[in-house]
């Protein structure tokens, strides 16, 4: 090899590194980018899944109470009364007082909830037994503390009751799970009571009966029957105890 | 007596803007605890004279494993109006002791409800008189650590992590021993357990 290709050689692989230099940090910056946009939009996509359940505009405007914190700064909570569209519907209904609990109030200060924190489901058992699943940041945004953390569960249990008659308690899970605390104070293992005498659920009969083939009918028959059964039970179920009244 | 300072280890608890933990706080508030409580004559045990993080099941066993105990928890809030001081008791617990007789393990704190309140009470309006704006009787609240324990058990939470300077959280460490081994003092002589077979099985 003579000196004038070692030269040559020599130049190119140094373009080589210099190129790189330049061009690796941009590309990981767009990787970065993309990894957060595609974050950005799973974070969107369970929020507008939310969002759907929201308002119903031709609901008839009734008002709501929902309790965020006092501006007192002693931990106590305050109802504040909005007209809202609200379903009949027991479980529609309990996601969208949540929802609007989750969205805060005017003022900022007054949250109870962490804002980043996201209501992934609503259930009502046939006893009564509501069911609130959370994202994970109502537990890790939450700042933690015995005072705060009771805060945040009161205000969901006091909207609840002030707005949903067939919830009789309330058990709060995060992301699908049972945990043992809200942020290492509240205990989440038991159910909160919500309203002492709840009114029955009334079982909605299902669509897709109705919509049956005329050779199922006698079958369908039993389908429309079978709610009955889903009338609320004296019989706590096994998600009742321990129960804490707060 | 078995004092709580609550957290420790990987576990800060509440954290403040300016760094203060409340794992720490409440391990050296737990030392000033104890030197008035045994001026008072209390025996005292705690849950934990380090940085580590026993489990809630751990905590309470310390009190669960003795006769006549009483448990305090020690916290420090990340909320609240700076330089003021809560005393929670355990929310209302279904009591139902199985056929042995035995408390279960997971509502043990259930028959000592009574006594925790009065405890709690005691503890309170003495904290009210030290620092102002505090309320005037202990508060019911879901906690975790206190549902387990046998004995009757508050938990002490100081406002707050978020103060500026920690000296202003120090200084409040003679008020509330003070006030603590003085309630509890108060609360002795109620303190008679009328239930049988007491201990908690787990």
């Amino acid at each position: 090899m003579n000196p004038r290709w070692k030269v040559w050689l020599i130049g190119g692989l140094a373009a080589a590194v210099v190129v790189a230099a330049i061009y690796f940090p941009i590309l990981r910056r767009r990787l970065q980018k993309a990894s957060n946009a595609q974050q950005q939009s799973e974070e969107q996509a369970r929020r507008e899944l939310t969002q759907a359940l929201a308002m119903n505009p031709s609901e008839p405007r009734v008002r709501a109470k929902l309790f965020w914190a006092s501006d007192s700064g002693d931990g106590t909570l305050l109802p504040v009364t909005a007209e809202l569209p609200l379903s009949s519907d027991p479980v529609l209904r309990s996601k969208q007082v949540l929802n609007t609990l989750l969205a805060g109030p005017v003022d900022p200060e007054l949250r109870t909830l962490p804002p980043d924190a996201v209501l992934l489901a609503f259930y009502l058992l046939p006893d009564g037994t509501g069911i609130a699943d959370f994202s994970e940041a109502l537990a890790t945004s939450i700042p933690s503390g015995i005072q705060s953390e009771q805060m945040a569960v009161d205000s969901i249990v006091k909207t609840l009751e002030a707005n949903v008659p067939q919830v009789a308690r309330l058990k709060i899970l995060i992301h699908g799970q049972e945990v043992e605390t809200l942020a290492g104070h509240l205990d989440l293992t038991g159910t909160f009571t919500v309203n002492t005498k709840p009114v029955p659920a009334q079982p909605k009969p299902a669509p897709a009966v109705v919509a049956a083939p005329a050779q199922a009918a006698p079958d369908a028959k039993k389908l429309v029957e079978a709610p009955a059964k889903l009338t609320p039970g004296t019989t706590p179920g096994k998600l009742a105890q321990p129960e804490h009244r707060p | 007596m078995v004092l709580d300072p609550a957290h420790g280890g990987t576990d800060s608890g509440a954290r403040g803007t300016g760094g203060i933990r409340e794992s720490e706080v409440v391990l050296e508030f737990a030392t000033q605890v104890r030197r008035a409580l045994e001026l008072q004559g209390f025996q005292v045990v705690q849950t934990r004279q380090d940085n580590e993080n026993p489990s809630f099941d751990d905590r309470s066993a310390k009190a669960n494993a003795q006769r006549g105990a009483i448990f305090i928890s020690l916290h420090v809030s990340s909320t609240g109006s700076p330089g003021t001081v809560r005393v929670y008791v355990n929310s209302e617990l279904p009591t139902r002791a199985d056929s042995s007789g035995l408390i279960p393990w997971e509502r043990a704190q259930a028959p000592f409800l009574g006594l925790s309140r009065k405890l709690g009470d005691q503890v309170q309006t003495l904290l009210a008189q030290s620092f102002r704006g505090s309320p005037a009787a202990a508060q019911a609240a879901a906690i975790r650590q206190l549902r387990t324990t046998a004995a009757p058990a508050i938990a002490v939470e100081i406002s707050s992590v978020s103060v500026d300077n920690r000296a202003n959280l120090d200084r409040m460490a003679t008020g509330v021993a003070e006030a603590i081994a003085r309630g509890a003092t108060a609360f002795k002589p109620s303190y008679v357990v009328a239930v049988t077979g007491q201990g908690a099985a787990q």
